[in-house]
């Protein structure tokens, strides 16, 4: 059986771009912004939450709320589908609307981190980030408006769902990476600019920063704002990917992927972020269950291959951290128009001195 | 009629279990600075060890009382070796290394969850080629008097000696002799503590050694009432950091008193909010987060050292900061 492109392709690249914009958003925190902001999945959940619910209330509104079929259930979801289907502009709108009150709650909820960002030591903030996601999981799990609880909210379709099955799959991966190019050009051309020297600045030496009259709160707010925007987004493409909701879902070993990640390739680094999405891209597709199936191989180990995953991702920091710990790519000096000029002339670091053949000024 | 007696007993035990496992997180991180998240996996380990070899040994031995004291004591002590010998090798070859060039609190942290990670899914492999992904200890908690209407059982008979047994021991050891008081040495001024002479790579095993081997006791007697999985260390690490931090993180008795509170919040707490107000139990996990940031926020030193006057003061700074802004002073 040859390997079935129409069903790999959506796959990989799904998950690759979900992947790059949680490594993109924890490298902007963590690598420029010196925030360790381990309760990622949190941020990712938000979104995750707020765009399904959103989603599937809307759905449930146009198919005029039937009293009679359960709102939680398979059947329910069935009726959301078919309203789907139904009306492609009403989804493709739902679908940007989703990801903008995604992208604002997310922001809103960064914001609201900034609170312990401020007071707290590194490690100290990365514990209470564990804690709050992992607290806000066993909420949700337990809390049914929100994502139905233990059941999972099912039925929300893939933004589309009225396009042939495969064809719908291909069209939103390409959606999916298209956001999260557009993503990451944002994110290094905004650490190119001015604001990312600023958060280097404030990450090597808060109170330097502080001398030069920067108002390191609000540059902290901003950047704890902004990641925490990307990885909502990130939660509500996931969603749509996934078609449910299931708080058991955001457990925090989706924070620790986010974080092998961005050490693997380097941190403050937007190469080695695309290094580190690619690879774990792989990764996660060779300990898929439906890998073997590619090549014909039935055989089944006997457990479960997402142990072999997360092995592997806590061997990545263990040995990244020992050996590398600047990652595969070091950091660079940072972009700006004068150390181009330098280039240009020679050697980057030594200040350049005018020669014979140098361009002369006027 | 509120039901006090049963969360009262059942507080205590949680809270002994807390504080046996607690101890261990607290003594890493005064001594050796590691915000240690792998130390959920040797509780898991520990639960493993023991509840296998209780089943293994159930067959054996008749469930005739004796025998079934000998498992238990001896499952409690194959369980602090296996969860002791993963600490120290995870120490000696993670976090020692990594201290060595000089790493950073926060990257020793990101280090422990890469050696959590490691050491549960290694144990996850393992236990599920066996077959074994979860287990049930053969030794079932039995009721042995009722009190008030609560059940008093073996467990309880169990953990609370060695609980204690373990508070006092280390207190010996903390104030008599020369390893504990070169621990608390190298807890307060690492660099003094070498310069004196102290020999800190073998105090530093020590620590490991019995920070891993407490928190595999406490695994041992958590299986005997739950079925472990490879998540059960997991799940408790939110309340061992919780104990730990409200006794200031580096305070023996702190993490103490940070235990029982803990385990009386979570079982009393819940149980009367669920009784008097409905609410569900399954929220109880949100206890301990609310504990690791109202005390990070409001008091990161914890409560050791807290005194009326300092009382006063926190009712002050709530109160200021309930009050709406712009009235009075």
């Amino acid at each position: 059986m040859p390997v079935d492109l129409t069903f790999l392709l959506p796959l990989v690249a799904t998950t690759f771009g979900i992947f790059l914009i949680l490594a993109v958003s924890f490298n902007l925190e963590y690598g420029f912004g010196g925030q360790p902001n381990l309760g990622k999945v949190f941020f990712y959940s938000i979104g995750a939450y707020v765009a399904g619910a959103l989603t599937a209330h809307a759905l449930w509104a146009l198919a005029g709320s039937p009293a009679d079929i359960p709102f939680l259930e398979d059947a329910g979801g069935v009726v959301r589908f078919a309203v789907a289907r139904a009306n492609p502009g009403a989804m493709l709108g739902l679908f940007v609307a989703s990801l903008v009150v995604a992208a604002l709650a997310g922001a809103a909820f960064g914001w609201l981190a900034s609170y312990p960002a401020l007071r707290l030591r590194g490690d100290f903030l990365a514990i209470v980030l564990i804690a709050v996601g992992e607290v806000t999981r066993v909420f949700v799990f337990n809390y049914e408006p929100i994502a139905g609880g233990v059941f999972g909210l099912s039925g929300v379709p893939n933004p589309f769902a009225w396009l042939p099955p495969r064809v719908s799959d291909a069209v939103y991966a390409v959606v999916v990476l298209a956001i999260a190019f557009g993503v990451y050009i944002y994110a290094s051309r905004l650490t190119r600019s001015p604001y990312g020297r600023l958060l280097k600045s404030l990450r090597d030496d808060e109170l330097a920063s502080k001398v030069y009259g920067k108002r390191t709160p609000r540059v902290k707010a901003g950047v704890l704002m902004i990641a925490s925007d990307m990885s909502a987004v990130a939660g509500a493409l996931y969603v749509f990917y996934v078609q449910t909701v299931y708080a058991g879902d955001f457990i925090p070993l989706l924070s620790f992927i986010a974080i092998a990640m961005v050490i693997v390739g380097g941190v403050a680094n937007f190469r080695g972020v695309l290094l580190g999405a690619a690879f774990m891209t792989l990764l996660d597709l060779v300990t898929r269950p439906v890998f073997p199936t590619f090549f014909d191989l039935f055989w089944r180990p006997p457990f479960d291959m997402n142990y072999v995953r997360y092995l592997v991702v806590g061997l990545i920091i263990i040995v990244v951290l020992m050996f590398r710990p600047k990652g595969l790519i070091p950091e660079q000096p940072v972009e700006t128009a004068a150390l181009q000029v330098a280039r240009r002339w020679g050697k980057p670091s030594t200040a350049p001195k005018p020669t014979a053949n140098a361009p002369r000024r006027g | 009629m509120v039901d006090l007696a049963g969360p009262l007993l059942l507080s205590i035990l949680l809270g002994s279990l807390y504080t046996l496992m607690a101890l261990g997180l607290t003594m890493t991180y005064a001594i050796t600075r590691v915000p240690n998240f792998a130390h959920a996996e040797y509780v898991t380990v520990g639960g493993y060890v023991a509840a296998v070899l209780a089943l293994g040994l159930s067959g054996l031995l008749a469930a005739s009382g004796l025998a079934g004291v000998a498992v238990i004591v001896l499952a409690s002590v194959l369980a602090f070796a296996a969860a002791a010998a993963v600490a120290v090798g995870g120490d000696e070859l993670v976090f020692k290394p990594l201290t060595r060039r000089g790493a950073t609190s926060l990257h020793l942290l990101v280090a422990s969850i890469g050696v959590g990670l490691v050491i549960r899914y290694i144990l996850s492999i393992i236990v599920a080629s066996y077959d074994l992904l979860v287990v049930r200890s053969p030794i079932d908690k039995e009721i042995l008097v009722t009190v008030g209407g609560a059940p008093f059982t073996n467990l309880h008979a169990w953990v609370l000696p060695t609980t204690f047994g373990v508070v006092i021991g280390l207190h010996v050891l903390f104030t008599r002799t020369r390893l504990g008081k070169a621990m608390r040495a190298m807890a307060s001024n690492f660099d003094l503590a070498r310069i004196a002479g102290i020999r800190t790579v073998r105090v530093r095993r020590w620590t490991w050694l019995l920070a891993g081997g407490l928190a595999g006791l406490g695994g041992a007697f958590w299986v005997i009432n739950v079925p472990v999985v490879p998540e059960t260390g997991w799940v408790i690490l939110l309340f061992l950091f919780a104990a730990s931090i409200l006794g200031g993180f580096t305070s023996f008795w702190g993490t103490v008193a940070g235990g029982f509170i803990v385990g009386f919040a979570e079982i009393m707490g819940m149980s009367l909010l669920n009784q008097l107000f409905g609410v569900s139990l399954s929220y109880r996990p949100m206890i301990a987060l609310a504990i690791i940031v109202l005390v990070f926020l409001l008091r990161p030193q914890g409560i050791t050292g807290l005194t009326m006057p300092d009382f006063r003061a926190l009712a002050r700074r709530l109160h200021a900061r309930l009050r709406p802004a712009g009235r009075g002073t």
